[in-house]
């Protein structure tokens, strides 16, 4: 489970797109489960999950056609089995009926999370994931994607919330500027720059991007 | 205050039109903004060789034309117009304007500030549009015309906008607010449909006898009638100026339409109470709406929240894409009462052709031909008024993006989407048509020739449609700045102008695109008529569109390479 750390404009979104076949790479390849993206996005795109960071959900149509929906795009043929796992996953199984226009942004945020996981995807891309949740619907999420890593799948989380990138995932990618600062577990981070030893992560980034220096805003 | 609203407005045209202008740079946009600039300068030096001054008779029949239109387009905003679209204000309008100490009657003016935009552009546009030869000697007396009768059309529509909304959200009592404006209307519709009712035998006759200019003849002496006359005063008055013959009619003509102008904005200006019912709880209950973490919400779309028929249920497994086709059919049903207007189309088609039959044969006439002239003119605007394809999922661009399907079978299902609704509309106008003529027996055309002309249609027209839809996704993926994304198409008598262009261009390529299949079909029909006679229109037919999915064919697979190589970020998502 990798975390997605910089400040803003740094690239993250940007990554998350390259990843999901949405932005070609300018340089380098993305492959997924072994398939190119460039060559063949429609295999890669089908091991794929992405949540993005704005939950724009379709207007007319409801919880549960969302997720009949994203269903048939993935060809996931137990849809409707899984359609009431999920949303009791999610905490929305009350307002499988509902239109997005009745849902809260934390509600809209669950959903694209549950479409998200419908077809069991190998990666998850996750950008902003826990924006407009309550304190529960956090905790909730949190499980959720770490019983999913847990379980095999490849998490991509972007997150600015440090201390919930440092709670659940096993590796980090610093970014500043389009460019990687720092990639590994918070250890091999820290190791990378003993004069940073004993720093909370928040103190480790700030410096890494070089926020706390005297020219720095 | 007027300072702050000034600067608001200038700046922001300012900042729009350099973010255009450095759109130039890439080249679709130069090439595009090229033609357009080309056509407007071919239209211009038309009109400067023109004569100018205009054969008294063919005037009177423009001016007759002008002011029906001027009718219709109030008629419109009454009917069909949204109260929502001139209620609209941005994200930042609601939290810098309507949280601000600023009273409503300035938001009024604001809006009205801002709505003159897009009217000095269409003004421009119509003034090199319109001819020389009938609308005035001179550019500037016609710019002037123009832009006093559209300003009017703008702000009779806002006005019409706050009765319809007072109405629609406070029942009986926006109804008894609004009693003036509403008894004027409902007195207006009585005068003109009982006018017509009564006219409409004479009027069916004089066609039958005479042709369409004895229709015209009709429908002139109609319109001078008491009391129609009377009623339609003021649109007469709307478009004198811009019909009068020399500068000194013009002079005349100019005082009493800018009077009618003055007393529009004086009753929008009047009606911001309306205006604070409607625009401000309209705005401010969606800022509630897409506030997070608000459970005070109350359901928007709960009106619209329909059950969907049966034949609109999705499989889990079969062609990917066809879930965004289905996703696309879907908001059509959830947005429009469906079930209500199949089952007033069959009332109507029934009742028209039993009419038709009998004594009412005038008016299933008038019924028919109207039907038929709607499904002729959703040729020309059905496209860009029916959008539920890519123009309304720019919003979900990422995601798009991000679903295993190729970018070919994404402009297919998106496209297929609008096209059918396109089709089923214009095939039932024709039915009804078709219907409303059955039992006419005096008409040039066969039973029989009328039929084959209905299975015809059924045969083109879903192609047409696909090809025409195609195009305008084409425009919406390569000029996304220039179509307007969303469900909405620009509207109001402001952006008429704009909306004209971008049909003719669409006529333009669409004429190219069925040239060489007509020319190809119509030839194997020729060499095939000696031998197969009638039977001929089949192969015609089969290579029409055989070709007609050939090019569908290269264009779906060049612009899915488009939309798979289209970066988010320059439609602005």
């Amino acid at each position: 489970m990798l975390g997605l750390v910089g400040p803003n404009g740094a690239g993250k979104t940007t990554t998350i797109r390259s990843v999901a076949g949405i932005l070609r790479p300018t340089a380098g390849r993305v492959t997924i489960g072994g398939h190119d993206m460039a060559t063949d996005p429609v295999a890669a795109k089908s091991l794929l999950a992405l949540v993005p960071d704005e939950p724009h959900l379709f207007e007319y149509l409801t919880v549960e056609e969302h997720l009949r929906f994203v269903g048939r795009l993935y060809q996931v043929p137990d849809t409707e089995a899984q359609i009431p796992v999920l949303l009791d996953e999610v905490e929305l199984a009350g307002k499988r009926m509902a239109l997005p226009g009745e849902l809260s942004r934390g509600m809209k945020q669950k959903l694209l999370i549950a479409c998200g996981l419908l077809h069991r995807p190998g990666a998850l891309l996750l950008d902003e994931p826990l924006t407009g949740l309550d304190p529960v619907g956090i905790r909730r999420m949190k499980a959720t994607i770490v019983a999913r890593a847990e379980a095999g799948t490849a998490v991509i989380l972007s997150s600015h919330l440090l201390h919930l990138v440092e709670e659940v995932c096993t590796r980090l990618l610093i970014l500043n500027a389009g460019r990687a600062l720092a990639f590994g577990t918070i250890a091999e981070i820290r190791a990378a720059r003993p004069d940073l030893a004993g720093r909370t992560l928040e103190e480790l980034f700030v410096s890494l991007i070089g926020a706390d220096s005297p020219n720095s805003e | 205050m007027i300072g702050v609203l000034l600067y608001l407005t200038g700046r922001s045209a300012r900042n729009r039109l350099l973010r255009q202008l450095r759109r130039l740079r890439t080249p679709r946009y130069l090439i595009a903004l090229l033609l357009g600039l080309l056509y407007l300068y071919a239209i211009a030096e038309q009109q400067r060789s023109a004569r100018s001054g205009a054969d008294p008779s063919a005037a009177q029949w423009v001016h007759l034309l002008a002011m029906l239109g001027v009718v219709g387009a109030v008629m419109w905003a009454w009917l069909f117009g949204s109260e929502r679209r001139a209620l609209v204000f941005s994200p930042a309008d609601v939290t810098f304007l309507f949280a601000g100490p600023v009273t409503r009657r300035w938001l009024i003016q604001y809006k009205l500030l801002r709505s003159q935009l897009p009217v000095l552009l269409n003004v421009l546009l119509w003034t090199l549009l319109l001819s020389r030869e009938q609308f005035g000697a001179s550019a500037w007396f016609r710019a002037l015309s123009l832009w006093v009768l559209v300003s009017t059309l703008s702000l009779h529509r806002l006005g019409a906008s706050f009765v319809r909304s007072a109405v629609v959200e406070h029942g009986r009592a926006g109804l008894r607010r609004r009693a003036g404006s509403v008894v004027a209307v409902i007195a207006a519709g009585v005068v003109a449909g009982w006018t017509v009712w009564h006219a409409a035998p004479d009027l069916a006759a004089a066609v039958r006898s005479r042709g369409a200019d004895a229709a015209f003849e009709v429908v002139s002496a109609i319109v001078r009638q008491p009391p129609l006359r009377w009623l339609l005063m003021p649109f007469d008055l709307m478009v004198r100026p811009l019909t009068a013959p020399s500068a000194a009619a013009w002079v005349h003509a100019i005082w009493p339409a800018a009077g009618i102008l003055v007393l529009h904005f004086i009753w929008v200006i009047r009606s911001d109470a309306a205006f604070e019912e409607s625009a401000v709880e309209h705005t401010l209950a969606r800022a509630r709406r897409e506030r997070p973490n608000d459970s005070a919400r109350q359901p928007f779309f709960a009106s619209v929240r329909r059950p969907l028929p049966r034949i609109l249920r999705l499989a889990p497994t079969g062609w990917p894409a066809g879930a965004i086709l289905w996703k696309n059919l879907v908001s059509v049903v959830r947005v429009r009462p469906i079930r209500g207007a199949v089952v007033t189309g069959i009332a109507a088609g029934l009742g028209s052709a039993l009419l038709s039959f009998g004594a009412g044969t005038a008016l299933s006439g008038v019924v028919g031909w109207l039907a038929l002239m709607w499904a002729v003119v959703m040729l020309f605007v059905g496209p860009q008024w029916i959008r539920n394809d890519l123009r309304s999922d720019f919003a979900h661009f990422d995601l798009l993006r991000s679903y295993p399907v190729p970018g070919r079978s994404v402009i297919v299902a998106e496209a297929a989407g609008s096209a059918a609704v396109l089709t089923l509309m214009q095939l039932a106008l024709l039915l009804l048509a078709y219907l409303a003529f059955l039992g006419n027996e005096t008409m040039e055309l066969s039973l029989t020739e009328r039929t084959l002309g209905l299975v015809a249609a059924a045969v083109y027209l879903p192609a047409i449609s696909f090809l025409s839809m195609l195009i305008q996704n084409a425009g919406a993926i390569l000029f996304p700045t220039w179509i307007r994304p969303g469900p909405e198409r620009a509207g109001g008598v402001e952006a008429l102008g704009q909306n004209m262009l971008l049909i003719i261009a669409h006529v333009g390529i669409i004429t190219v695109l069925m040239a060489v299949p007509f020319v190809a079909a119509t030839g194997v029909q020729v060499l095939l008529h000696p031998v197969l006679a009638g039977w001929s229109e089949i192969p015609r037919a089969a290579v029409f569109l055989a070709l007609i999915a050939f090019e569908a064919h290269v264009i779906v697979g060049w612009l899915g390479g488009v939309l798979e190589r289209t970066d988010p970020a320059s439609i602005g998502v």
